[in-house]
């Protein structure tokens, strides 16, 4: 293969904006852009979010928790039933991939990042008969698990995360995506000790979604799949040498109505964590572009400089990866 | 004794293929020319790698191409993918064949009852590493499973890679019972509903899908490589199968193959693709 034709052609595919790599999935993200850092699989690695007017927002704070919010110019936001509610999520880990990817609470706009443990890297093991995360894996945004908060069902505090979201849709996405769900139910995890919410809901736009209205919905279309989930929360650390977790409710999945109650304590949290007018000590970074009454709120410019100080981008990058090509 | 490949195409398209090369850089057919055994004193088997474990693209060996290169099978037109039966993803095992074996298709098999599937006896290696697609491993084998696959009989050898971590711990079909439970379990399931959501029905098997041990399945492999025999040395009707090789067949045989014609073989497949660039392998 021709080293130099390969390097030329990655060198004019990469001065194209990051976006256009991947329009056919930006289709579905209709508000938000996203912008990587850095070289995949490392730990420098970082996606960042835009609004659909450019603007550098955080995917934590800035994207609104209720699908309903959004609008773009005169486009109704998207509903199936007038009363059904419809959150955003954000895709961090692709069904049936290992690398435990996250939003990055404690860093300046809040980017998509690998997680890293004892200094490497942490990609979650493949449970038998699982092979990585068994669902689109993610957060709601605008929303926080209290840690300073216990939890009367669970008796433990929240673990200092969005809330979790488990989708489980036949579609796998991508990281840094951003879909509109129906939230379907909710199972209580406690893991390592802390609170560990794990909504289970469905991509408005699955070919089942008009099928999938509660969570027994879910046991007759999808049997084995809340068994499975079970399962894999209870052990998937295992093989990193901790404990089987534990579970409120023994286990059982609770319906909607509870789940959306839980989804609503978690935005009151979020609320009083980017309204507050002093910081604690805490290390959670509250900057976002959009807040108006929250006094973490940034102009575009000071946004805009965080993704500029960020030490190399991904054009650098490639770069620097076609010369070692080369060289090679 | 080692191997290499060369691709042609891309992945995921029609035209892809992968050709094999043995180590003095000549091209062979992983069909008839890798031999059976890379071992058969300790009964090490070679076995060629079709699909990666978890991934979902049918490849397998053309049987019906010169040197029998690894292609993705084609169904109505379209290229084919193993569809994800709940809760597998993709196959459950690095999936492949034992080169010089043949399911003879004019043979009823005395157990299955059933005639051969015409292709090389099919291998699941069910060891951690995760094989590319291509790779010419070495496998102990250690049971066999009957499946009738669409009313053909299809064994399915159960093996593990010699360089497995725990490859000393397992000698036969027992082990994997005790040291990865519900495998096997998860093996017959597979086997059993991996089409169904083509349309097809649930496949069956002999012996109430029990698997049979080791040395029943080293028999099972040697008949297949005595019908291989036959067929290569022109005894049994090759009828559209390929038999062309490099290093089997003596040179008056309409099979001999030699180095410079196996490479016209390669060259001589459509490169139009010097410029394309595999940026989003998986």
């Amino acid at each position: 293969m021709c080293s130099v034709v390969r390097a030329a052609f990655l060198c004019s595919h990469f001065s194209r904006k990051a976006t256009s790599l991947f329009s056919p999935h930006l289709r579905k993200m209709v508000h938000y852009q996203t912008e990587p850092r850095g070289r995949a699989n490392s730990p420098d690695y970082r996606i960042y979010f835009r609004s659909s007017d450019g603007t550098c927002i955080s995917p934590f704070h800035d994207i609104p928790l209720y699908a309903a919010d959004q609008q773009e110019g005169d486009v109704p936001p998207k509903k199936i039933k007038t009363n059904e509610i419809l959150f955003n999520m954000v895709v961090e880990v692709p069904r049936w991939s290992n690398a435990k990817m996250e939003i990055a609470t404690k860093e300046p706009l809040n980017p998509i990042k690998q997680d890293v443990k004892k200094g490497k890297l942490r990609y979650v093991a493949n449970i038998f008969p699982h092979k990585g995360y068994i669902w689109n894996y993610g957060a709601l945004p605008q929303t926080w698990e209290d840690p300073s908060h216990t939890d009367e069902d669970t008796k433990c505090c929240g673990d200092n995360d969005p809330i979790d979201v488990c989708e489980i849709g036949s579609k796998v996405c991508a990281t840094g995506q951003v879909i509109q769900v129906k939230v379907l139910g909710i199972l209580a995890l406690i893991d390592e000790g802390e609170t560990d919410w794990k909504v289970i809901a469905i991509n408005i736009e699955d070919p089942d979604a008009s099928s999938l209205n509660s969570i027994e919905d879910v046991r007759k279309i999808k049997p084995g799949h809340l068994e499975a989930t079970v399962d894999w929360f209870k052990k998937y650390k295992v093989p990193d040498g901790k404990p089987e977790n534990r579970f409120a409710f023994n286990g059982q999945f609770k319906d909607k109505d509870f789940a959306i109650e839980v989804i609503k304590a978690t935005h009151i949290f979020w609320k009083a964590l980017v309204m507050r007018k002093k910081m604690k000590g805490e290390e959670i970074i509250c900057q976002n572009s959009s807040l108006c009454d929250s006094p973490f709120r940034c102009s575009d410019a000071e946004a805009r400089a965080v993704l500029q100080a960020v030490s190399s981008d991904a054009h650098e990058e490639t770069l620097r990866a076609v010369l070692e090509m080369l060289v090679m | 004794m080692s191997f290499s490949t060369e691709e042609r195409g891309n992945p995921n398209t029609l035209s892809y293929r992968i050709y094999f090369k043995s180590s003095d850089g000549k091209y062979i057919s992983p069909f008839h020319d890798i031999p059976m055994y890379a071992d058969e004193a300790q009964n090490i088997f070679h076995m060629v790698v079709e699909v990666p474990r978890w991934t979902n693209a049918k490849m397998e060996i053309a049987t019906k191409d010169p040197l029998n290169p690894i292609k993705q099978d084609v169904k109505k037109g379209n290229l084919r993918y193993v569809a994800n039966v709940f809760p597998h993803k993709g196959y459950i095992w690095n999936y492949g064949a034992i080169p010089q074996t043949w399911e003879d298709p004019g043979h009823k098999d005395n157990d299955t009852g059933c005639c051969g599937d015409n292709d090389p006896i099919d291998v699941c290696e069910i060891g951690n590493k995760v094989c590319c697609r291509g790779d010419v491993i070495k496998v102990k084998v250690l049971g066999v499973l009957a499946m009738i696959d669409e009313g053909e009989t299809d064994w399915k050898v159960i093996a593990i890679n010699v360089d497995d971590p725990n490859a000393k711990d397992f000698n036969n079909i027992s082990d994997v019972k005790r040291l990865k439970p519900g495998y096997l379990e998860a093996t017959v399931d597979w086997f059993r509903r991996y089409k169904v959501p083509d349309g097809k029905p649930e496949n069956q098997f002999a012996f109430n899908g029990e698997f049979k041990d080791k040395d029943f399945a080293t028999e099972t492999i040697k008949a297949t490589h005595g019908f291989w025999k036959a067929l290569i040395s022109q005894q049994t009707n090759a009828g559209e199968l390929n038999c062309k090789n490099t290093c089997v067949s003596e040179g008056d045989s309409p099979f001999c193959c030699s180095a410079d014609e196996a490479k016209a073989v390669v060259d001589g497949v459509r490169t139009l693709f010097l410029l394309s660039v595999n940026l989003f392998t998986n």
